[in-house]
Formats: structure tokens, sequence, C-alpha cells
């Protein structure tokens, strides 16, 4: 069981290398929404003793985090038909530099946090780390507004990760509520994508510069 | 009982979706009736809740919970004058909007449960981003989309810092329902380093949607581009909201006996977001804006009184509930402002005196209360903190405090005599309808009276809610 965990995170750290590298839109959401789907389904083999409940809420994240969510922006890109690629301000290969850092890193700091979960899960701690952190570094190094809502996504996948493993105490109400202010909040930002692209006819998030002081 | 009080709004606000466009007016002011009844029951009886688990009537919450009641109340009479004034396109879903966001600020204030109160804070940011975009422009698109992603990508750390309290119970080996009234009880032994990473990640989380700086990027967008109504909502209650996370986490600090860690994180975040407001403050173009710094300014005062602790903290809460007061009456009568000139400029503006005089009584008091004088409540709260902070030796950190107010008093008081006093060709474009003036007046008033005379009750449930 252990050795199945350790593969799905495996392939969650390889899908924050490979969503750094991509400057393909469509691409990205696709790696986001199997990033989605590998992240929601950890806490089945993670050996917590899963009730009936716990698997009908490990779907239901499984359905809006891999399905839903990735969809939703897909429809919003599909509709506004983006041409031009925007320039990121990092560069696809300095990101994948800065991805293989930040796991290095990770996986060097884990350790020191003592927690007892991470000895049975060597992979569980450093990569919920590393989303949190490719997150953010998504946030910051994209001008692309659509990159930077999957950037908020993957940061979201992160904390998920690290609520599921490390808090026992898991409410399925409580989660289930936490996972539809996700939802909701990735509708509406898809919604500003939509008239952002309508009114500046770009999604460059350099544009929206116009509100200072 | 409890959780009627944010069931009401949250059915009426779907009702005003559907409703025609213009029949959601008079549904805001019953609501808003309602509401503030409902809220008056819970202060007298403090009931229980159907469900304990995640919700509770405390004293912080029942503070904010009248204040937010009170406020909305007078903003909806004041909106449905506003809609009659203002051209606003989709008129149902502002008002549903409206509704949605009285709710969930509701439900914030009566959360016990640690990440209820985060499903409740970030639903308050989802329910008043439709009201930010109502003008339908580029730049209230571009404030949306800020405030949108700032406030969740803050918000998201919240929750992270509330998944590591959790934790800290995990590891210092307690089980008890993850609720903030029963941390506070067991908080000698929850495990002391991830509680003070919970509390970082909680602060910097709860700081961004409070508008401490350097997370305070999108207020002042925000507040600007948003209608009058609706930056008098966000401005006066949004932020007392995510202001009462932080306080509910300060108190577990407190009973942990890290008081003085989480105190100076606080003071630090409250000076630096002083700072940022005076250096904007003085050189503002814009009156909305001005006002949007200066709400910064005042959520600093709170987060310092909060740090020091003792008197300084009794003076927070009083800085909170005035400005809220003082700062939706200020944003009302900035509505007036904008539909009689037409211009958010302050050179766009003048001689309001003259010209609107009922604006200007109610836009002026405003300022002399923001500004920290007599017979406005804030001015106790801001002296309250100072003796406070004099008291326990913090002289470096209340010489920058007193060096920021009057900065700040300065740069406001030389805009404000623009507006009021300077010269003009404007023309005036409405009439100053009597429901689009009294509501502030109101809202000043109570801010005198709280000034002179304190209920009993009032006093007590401050006194109990910083226990």
């Amino acid at each position: 069981m252990i050795e199945s965990v350790d593969t799905i995170l495996a392939l969650v750290l390889l899908s924050v290398l490979f969503s750094f590298g991509t400057s393909r839109l469509p691409a990205l959401i696709k790696i986001i929404a199997f990033q989605g789907v590998a992240v929601s389904i950890v806490p089945l083999f993670i050996g917590h003793g899963l009730s009936t409940g716990g698997i009908v809420f490990t779907l239901i994240t499984l359905l809006i985090r891999g399905i839903v969510i990735p969809l939703c922006i897909y429809l919003a890109i599909k509709k506004v038909a983006i041409h031009r690629e925007v320039e990121p301000i990092v560069g696809y290969h300095a990101s994948l530099m800065v991805g293989l850092i930040l796991i290095v890193a990770a996986t060097f700091v884990s350790p020191k946090f003592n927690l007892p979960q991470s000895s049975s899960n060597a992979l569980l701690l450093p990569t919920a780390i590393t989303l949190l952190a490719a997150g953010m570094f998504l946030l910051m190094a994209r001008r692309n507004a659509i990159a930077m809502v999957l950037g908020y996504i993957v940061m979201e996948n992160g904390i998920y990760l690290v609520g599921t493993s490390f808090s026992v105490r898991a409410h399925h109400i409580v989660e289930f509520g936490i996972l539809l202010d996700v939802l909701a909040g990735v509708m509406i930002m898809a919604v500003i994508l939509q008239n952002i692209k309508q009114a500046f006819d770009d999604v460059d998030t350099a544009l929206l510069r116009t509100l200072k002081e | 009982m409890v959780e009627l009080v944010f069931l009401v709004p949250l059915l009426t606000g779907v009702i005003a979706f559907f409703l025609p466009r213009t029949s959601g007016r008079p549904l805001l002011v019953i609501t808003g009736f309602i509401h503030l009844l409902l809220s008056l029951i819970l202060w007298i009886r403090r009931p229980t809740a159907l469900l304990p688990s995640y919700f509770a009537v405390t004293p912080e919450g029942l503070l904010s919970l009248l204040v937010i009641s009170l406020l909305f109340f007078l903003i909806s009479i004041y909106t449905t004058a506003y809609l009659k004034e203002a051209a606003i396109r989709s008129e149902n879903i502002f008002t549903g909007s409206m509704l949605l966001f009285l709710s969930t600020m509701t439900m914030v204030t009566l959360s016990d449960h640690i990440m209820v109160m985060w499903i409740a804070i970030e639903a308050t940011t989802l329910a008043s981003a439709p009201l930010i975009y109502t003008h339908r422009s580029a730049a209230s698109l571009e404030a949306t989309w800020k405030y949108v992603l700032i406030c969740s990508v803050g918000i998201a750390l919240a929750l992270l810092g509330s998944v590591l309290i959790d934790l800290s119970m995990g590891v210092g080996g307690v089980d008890v329902p993850v609720t903030f009234s029963s941390l506070t009880e067991v908080a000698q032994r929850l495990d002391p380093l991830w509680l003070k990473t919970g509390f970082v990640f909680i602060l910097v989380g709860y700081g961004t949607k409070m508008g401490l700086a350097p997370m305070h990027t999108w207020l002042p967008d925000a507040h600007s581009e948003a209608p009058s109504p609706a930056s008098a909502l966000l401005s006066g209650v949004l932020l007392n909201c995510a202001y009462l996370g932080i306080f509910k986490t300060n108190k577990i600090m407190q009973a942990a006996g890290l008081g003085n860690f989480s105190g100076n994180i606080l003071i630090v975040f409250g000076l630096a977001s002083m700072l940022a407001a005076a250096t904007f403050i003085i050189r503002q173009t814009e009156y909305k804006r001005l006002l949007a710094y200066s709400s910064i300014e005042n959520m600093g005062i709170i987060a310092f009184g909060t740090g020091i602790g003792g008197l300084g903290a009794y003076g927070a809460v009083l800085c909170l509930i005035h400005h809220s007061l003082i700062k939706s009456a200020l944003f009302l009568s900035s509505g007036n402002i904008l539909l009689g000139y037409g211009s958010r400029l302050i050179e766009g503006t003048g001689n309001l005196a003259k010209l609107m005089p009922k604006t200007f009584v109610a836009f002026f008091g405003g300022f002399v209360g923001i500004a920290g004088m007599p017979p406005f409540g804030i001015f106790l709260g801001e002296l309250l903190i100072i003796l406070g902070a004099f008291r326990s030796g913090h002289y470096w950190g209340v010489g920058l405090f007193i060096l920021c107010i009057c900065v700040i008093f300065a740069g406001f008081a030389n805009h404000v005599m623009k507006i009021a006093f300077g010269s003009t060709g404007v023309e005036i474009q409405t009439k100053e309808l009597p429901n689009m003036v009294w509501p502030q007046l109101a809202l000043l008033f109570t801010s005198v009276v709280l000034f002179f005379w304190m209920p009993g009750t009032l006093y007590q449930t401050i006194v109990n809610a910083l226990m």
C-alpha cells in the first residue's frame, strides 16, 4: 500500500515539473486536472481506515478537483479563444530549474518537521510543500491570468494534501464546504477571465495596471 | 434560532436574483429589518446554536453581528434611494449579492468551528465580488480580478494556518472539537511550535482580507470601484469579519501563554499598515481611495491596539465599532458626492458646503470622527491605545503610531478642505434626497451617543470578549 502512495505522489511531483515547463494552456489545464485526480485519491491509500462517508467524499473531491474545476477553466479559455502566447515573467526553462530546486529543497526540509505521519510516507510532506510553493511560483512568475488561476488551484491542492494527510479528525461536511468554496471561487475567476478577455482582448495581466496609488 | 440569522438573508438573497429589476429594493430593507430584530433577540437571549459544534454565540461575535446588522439596515435604506439615482444595469444581481454578502458576514460572526470560520470568510469574498464589478467598466474588472485573486490566495494561506492549528492538537495529543472556544480552553496543551506557525499563516491570510500592509493592495481598488453602498459594507463590516478571525486566534495564543509572540507580530503589521496609509493619503487624488486608505490606517490602529493588549485591546474594540459607524457614513456620503459631481477626483469637486449642504454635514462630521476628534468614539479608542502602549513600555511603537496619526490627519484634512470649501465651476447633477442623508447622520449620531453613554450591557460584552 505504501508503495502505491509514493507512486502517486511521485506523479504529482512530475506534474509540477510539467506545469512549469509547458507554454500551451490546454496542456497546462490537462496537467492540473491530472494533478487534481492524483491528489484526491491519496487518502484512499494512506490507510486511515476509511468509512463509507470517507470514500464517498473522496469520490466527490475527485469529481470536483479532477473534472469540474479544470473543465470550468477549459470552457472559459475555449470561449475566449486565446491565440497569442503571453510572455511569462520567468522563462520556461528557468521555471523548470526552479521546480527542481523546489522539490530538492522541500525534500531536504521535510524531515526537520518531525511529523508522525511522515515516517511512513516519506514523500507526503515534500509533495505538499512543493505544491504550495509551486502554486505561489506560478502566481508570481506568469503574467497570463489563466496560468495565475491554475497556480491558485495548485496551491489549493497542496493545502488539501496537508489537510487530509496530517489531520485525523476530518469532518466531511466541513471539508465539503471548503471544496464548494474553492469551486465557487474558481467559477467566479473563470467568469472574470472571460470578461477580461472581452474588455482587453487579451489575458495579459500587465494590461491590468490602470489602478494604482 | 441562531442559524436563522444568516439563513434569512441567504434565502431572500437567492430570491432577489430571480426577481424583476427594481423589486429587490424593498426586499433589502425588509431583510435588513428582520436581521436587526433577530440580532437584537440574540443579543438579549444569547441562545445556544442547533449545531453547537459549528456555531456559537460569543461576545466578540455578538458585537460584530450587531454592528453589521445596524449598518446593513441603514445602508439598505440609503441603497433604495441610491438605486433610483444611479443607473445600475443588472440591479437584481446587485441586491441579491448584497443580501448574500450579509448572510455570509453573519455566518462569520456566529461560526465557532475554525474551518467553518474559513468557509464563511472565503464566502464573503465570493459574495462581494459581483458587487465590485457592478459598473462593468475596465477599471472595475481589474479591481474585481485583484480582489478575488489576492484575497483567495491570502485566505488559502489562512486555511493552511487553520490546518496547522489542527495539527498542533494532533502533535500535542489533545482531542477536543476544533472550535475556537474549546481550543482556547485547552490552549496550554497544544503544541506551541505548530500553534505559532498556524497563527502566522492565519494572520497573513485573514490580514490580507483585513487590509493589513503589505497585503493591502487590493483594498483601495475594490473600495473605490464598488458602488458606494457596497463600499460602505466592504469597509465598515467586511474588514471587521476578517479581524474577528485574527482576534479569535490571538485569544488562543494568549491562553497558550504565547501572547507576547502574537502581540509583537500584530504591532509590526499594524504599524506597517499605518505607515503605508500615511504615504498614500498625502498624495491621494481620488476621494474614495482616500477613504479606503483611511480604512487601512484604522485596521492598522486596531491591529496595533490588539497587539498591545490590556487597555489597548479595549481601545481597539472601541475603534473597531466606531470605525464601522463613521467610515460607512463617509462612504455613503462619498456616493452622494460622486452622483452630484460626476467625478472621482478630488480636483473635480469643491465647495461642497454650499452646493450640497446636507451631504457636507455628514461628510465633514465623518471626517472629524475618523480623524480621532471628540465627540466621536475613535478619539477614546485611540487615546486608550496610546495609554496602553505607554503603560506596557512600547515607546518606539507608540511614537511611530502618533507620528502616523498626525501625518494622516494633515493629509486627510488638506483633501477634505479642498472638497468642502475649494472653488469649483461644477453644476450639481442631483438633488439631495432625505433618504440619502439621514442614514449617515444616524450612524454618526450613534457614534456620538456611544461616546457619551456606553450602555452597561455593551461594556460588559466588550469586557467578556477580551477575557
